[in-house]
């Protein structure tokens, strides 16, 4: 039973994510399978993560990390934009459930858990925010350094 | 060659147009069309793109400053289309064509443009937003029912959009849609966790997209094109929360509970 707990939510963010790519005009299974594999990769670290740090804004932010190189790397591979397996792949990390009980509170009245449940729905928007910024400016130095020797100076990258 | 700077100056900026309108980045787009300028070996060419606009001016030879400007009208995300033209754009600056075989080729992948017709959008709807209704913690019954409500939203949306409705109003229209769909399917029996099948059917409309391009954008330095994309997120973050709520709080006034 232990492993279904692992198994179960990731399977379920792979055909979720399929099921998002094809709303995203994706074609080719190719890139709906990087697309659906990231999803998943990134809620089996965000799982994994949850014994080692206890927090989920941490989780979330770990997961972000591994979707964004993931997508960095399969966009250097396949030389593709970036966007194109990002946007899907980060879906199961948008805090959807957060909003909804944000909702949910501000409706009942209850104010003090309403602002706790906004507060922490931003905060969890904003560990994706910074996972996905934190790689996608790794990999302009990266690309940047590679294409470093044929580049006039201060002019934009070639 | 002499590059004849006004048919130059239309082909980048229907490339930038082009490529925002099926959802690039702010830094893509500049970034695109300062290196066809470059290709094409005009010296003195600048862009500027924010959300809504693009403009790009040149400098001929002569001392002579030409400018063009683009308004964005509202689009969303296609990615097929945009690494179709992302791998035009890349050729483009490789190989520099004439002109007007350059703008042919532009059109040729509008023309050879394929999306998923209404019933399979509705299917990925299906599929997407029940199997989000599992992943939020729903049962196999409730997964059916928020893959029902997710078919909803995807009516939903197909609709207003026929109709020209802005974000805002789709977003509102779309949630309340699905929380009366959810809670009449709850009713009905089928449903056992209204939460799990609200909250997978809302994941269709989560402002996921706008958020990451915001964060992608405000890294590259274009600050006033990251924050409108911010706020349009969170706009729409509110949105959702506004129609659940309309849909809740109307079903609680007509039952009384």
């Amino acid at each position: 039973m232990e492993q279904f707990t692992y198994y179960l939510p990731c399977i379920y963010a792979f055909l979720a994510c399929i099921g998002f790519s094809l709303l995203f005009n994706i074609h080719g299974a190719a890139g709906m399978l990087i697309c659906a594999g990231g999803g998943a990769l990134g809620w089996l670290v965000y799982l994994l993560a949850a014994p080692l740090v206890h927090s989920d804004i941490t989780q979330s932010f770990l997961a972000a990390l591994v979707i964004s190189a993931w997508s960095e790397i399969m966009a250097r591979l396949r030389r593709c934009p970036v966007t194109s397996y990002l946007l899907v792949a980060l879906f199961p990390l948008v805090p959807g459930g957060g909003i909804y009980y944000t909702m949910e509170h501000a409706m009942s009245g209850e104010t003090a858990l309403f602002l706790e449940s906004l507060l922490h729905t931003l905060g969890l928007a904003g560990a994706l925010a910074v996972g996905v910024l934190l790689v996608a400016s790794l990999a302009r130095l990266v690309t940047n350094y590679q294409n470093g020797h044929h580049r006039l100076p201060g002019g934009k990258r070639p | 060659m002499k590059p004849d700077y006004s048919q130059l100056l239309e082909l980048v900026s229907e490339m930038g147009f082009r490529l925002m309108l099926s959802g690039a980045e702010i830094y893509r787009v500049e970034e695109s069309i300062s290196r066809l300028l470059q290709a094409y070996g005009a010296e003195r060419g600048e862009v500027f793109a924010i959300p809504n606009c693009i403009i790009v001016s040149l400098t001929s030879p002569q001392g002579e400053p030409m400018t063009q400007i683009r308004r964005m009208p509202s689009h969303g995300t296609d990615i097929y289309l945009l690494e179709r033209y992302n791998d035009l754009c890349r050729h483009l600056c490789r190989e520099t064509p004439p002109f007007q075989e350059a703008l042919a080729q532009i059109s040729d992948i509008e023309r050879t443009h394929k999306v998923y017709s209404l019933p399979v959008q509705l299917l990925a709807h299906f599929l997407g937003c029940g199997m989000f209704s599992l992943f939020y913690g729903g049962s196999v019954w409730d997964g059916l029912c928020g893959g029902l409500c997710g078919m909803v939203i995807g009516l939903c949306l197909a609709l207003t959009s026929r109709l020209g409705a802005n974000l805002f109003f789709k977003t509102i229209a779309g949630a309340a849609v699905s929380a009366f769909a959810a809670l009449a399917l709850t009713a009905a029996g089928i449903g056992q966790n209204p939460d799990s099948i609200i909250i997978g059917a809302l994941m269709a409309l989560v402002p996921g997209i706008a958020f990451t391009n915001a964060m992608r954008d405000i890294m590259a330095g274009d600050m006033v094109a990251g924050i409108s994309k911010a706020a349009e997120a969170l706009l729409i973050g509110a949105a959702i929360a506004l129609g659940t709520a309309l849909a809740l709080g109307l079903i609680h006034l007509l039952i009384g509970g």
